[in-house]
């Protein structure tokens, strides 16, 4: 119970007296899983607003791998993107190992399906007259589109927040194709890993408690978010 | 020269798991003609009016609507706004006809004031009564002055004096074609001319 307090005042130690490690691992982990989720929210709601108001042969198929993709174990996708990115794979000769770039495209497979299946169930189960009344009123394609994602946007705001608290807090993807390399590629799960690794077993604590509470930071949103409306 | 009919319905069935919904022997409507489709819970007015909405596309028998989609404006009985303002509500539609921000916005305005609710434009819809919701969804749909509008029980929530300034200002869409879904025979307002069409039950039909 010491060893947690005593974590518990480094982890304060160490925030309030701006760590360069910390500071330096938690702006990498913020916004490489920003650009990751972003791209993901890009590609993935339309993706999710497309299988729930679209009836085509193979939907049904697809939402089950996107539900699959979401168990999907973070190892698995770091080694998935290891083989693409390592010097024979497919992407080799874009030299992209062990940089920012591969934990952003890593973290972006570990988003898509989360904000695919999220922003799919929300849009799904909004009100059937959502789409007669826009229709109605003579709304064209993309109108339309814009405002089932507006009338689901609490279900789409978790499914952001979700994919982001997920994607900051992942180890498995940012240890394989980032490699944890100080001052480039480490990110404060890796960090938390290293310290642990070396020893340092309360500034390791300490920094999970940092990615901790950037989760609760996140759920607390989604909270907020989700009751917005109420 | 004889105008051939906005709408010519005969023999018209929707049949829903082996179940007849709705049965319409034979109705004609001319462009501009008021009608009002009464008839009691389960008659099919509802389903009727989504047919001629187009929002049901597995019918029997004849249906020929010679107003095209957008030129069809249909309200639910129990209708949808949207998240945001009742301002951004009413000008939805006429947003979606590519009026400036501007214009619609003095258009919504206008009929919000005649509907009686203009001081609801800058309200949450989260916040209104189901009168208010009523009468904004009336008055966005009034807005774009269709062709062909559908008002499905548009009287269901409103009070008396609710009614009575839907009902006058269906009076001001001129040129629009209106069919009415109710289960009582609407109040009659002076200017308003509207026929009666009965919808008895499933099987018999009375014009």
């Amino acid at each position: 119970m010491e060893l947690i307090w005593d974590s518990l005042r480094q982890a304060l130690h160490m925030i309030f007296t701006a760590d360069p490690t910390v500071l330096d691992a938690g702006f990498r982990s913020l916004w490489i899983s920003g650009i990751a989720v972003t791209g993901a929210g890009v590609v993935g709601l339309p993706l999710g607003a497309l299988l729930a108001r679209v009836r085509f042969p193979a939907r049904r198929i697809l939402i089950t791998l996107f539900r699959a993709g979401m168990s999907v174990p973070t190892v698995f996708i770091g080694l998935l993107c290891f083989a693409f990115f390592e010097r024979h794979g497919p992407l080799g000769p874009y030299d992209l190992l062990f940089t920012p770039g591969a934990i952003v495209a890593g973290e972006f497979m570990l988003a898509l399906p989360l904000i695919v299946t999220i922003s799919h169930g929300a849009i799904e189960a909004l009100d059937p007259r959502v789409a007669e009344t826009a229709k109605s009123l003579g709304a064209g394609l993309v109108m339309r589109w814009l405002t089932y994602l507006s009338e689901a946007k609490t279900g789409i705001l978790v499914a952001m927040m979700t994919a982001f608290a997920r994607c900051v807090t992942e180890l498995g993807i940012a240890m394989m194709v980032g490699g944890n390399i100080k001052e480039r590629t480490q990110t404060l799960a890796t960090a938390a890993a290293l310290e642990t690794g070396q020893g340092e077993f309360a500034r390791g604590l300490a920094m999970g408690l940092i990615l901790l509470l950037i989760a609760m930071i996140v759920t607390v949103l989604i909270i907020f978010l989700g009751r917005e409306d109420e | 020269m004889n105008k051939s009919p906005l709408i010519q319905i005969k023999d018209l069935e929707v049949v829903k798991n082996g179940r007849t919904i709705c049965s319409v022997p034979e109705i004609l409507v001319n462009e501009g003609q008021r009608l009002a489709c009464i008839g009691k819970n389960g008659s099919g007015k509802s389903t009727f009016l989504r047919v001629l909405a187009g929002f049901e596309k597995d019918c029997l028998g004849m249906c020929k609507i010679s107003v095209p989609q957008k030129e069809r404006v249909y309200v639910h009985q129990s209708p949808y706004l949207f998240r945001g303002s009742v301002l951004f509500n009413v000008k939805y539609g006429l947003r979606a006809r590519r009026y400036s921000h501007r214009t619609s916005e003095k258009f919504a305005l206008q009929w919000l004031e005649a509907l009686g609710v203009e001081d609801l434009a800058g309200r949450p819809v989260h916040e209104l009564s189901g009168g208010e919701k009523q009468r904004v969804a009336l008055a966005r749909a009034f807005s774009l002055e269709p062709r062909l509008l559908l008002l499905d029980e548009p009287l269901s929530e409103l009070d008396e004096s609710g009614s009575a300034s839907c009902l006058e200002t269906i009076i001001k869409l001129v040129d629009s074609t209106i069919i009415v879904a109710s289960p009582s025979p609407l109040p009659s307002v002076q200017g308003l001319d509207m026929e009666t069409y009965l919808l008895k039950d499933r099987t018999e039909n009375l014009h």
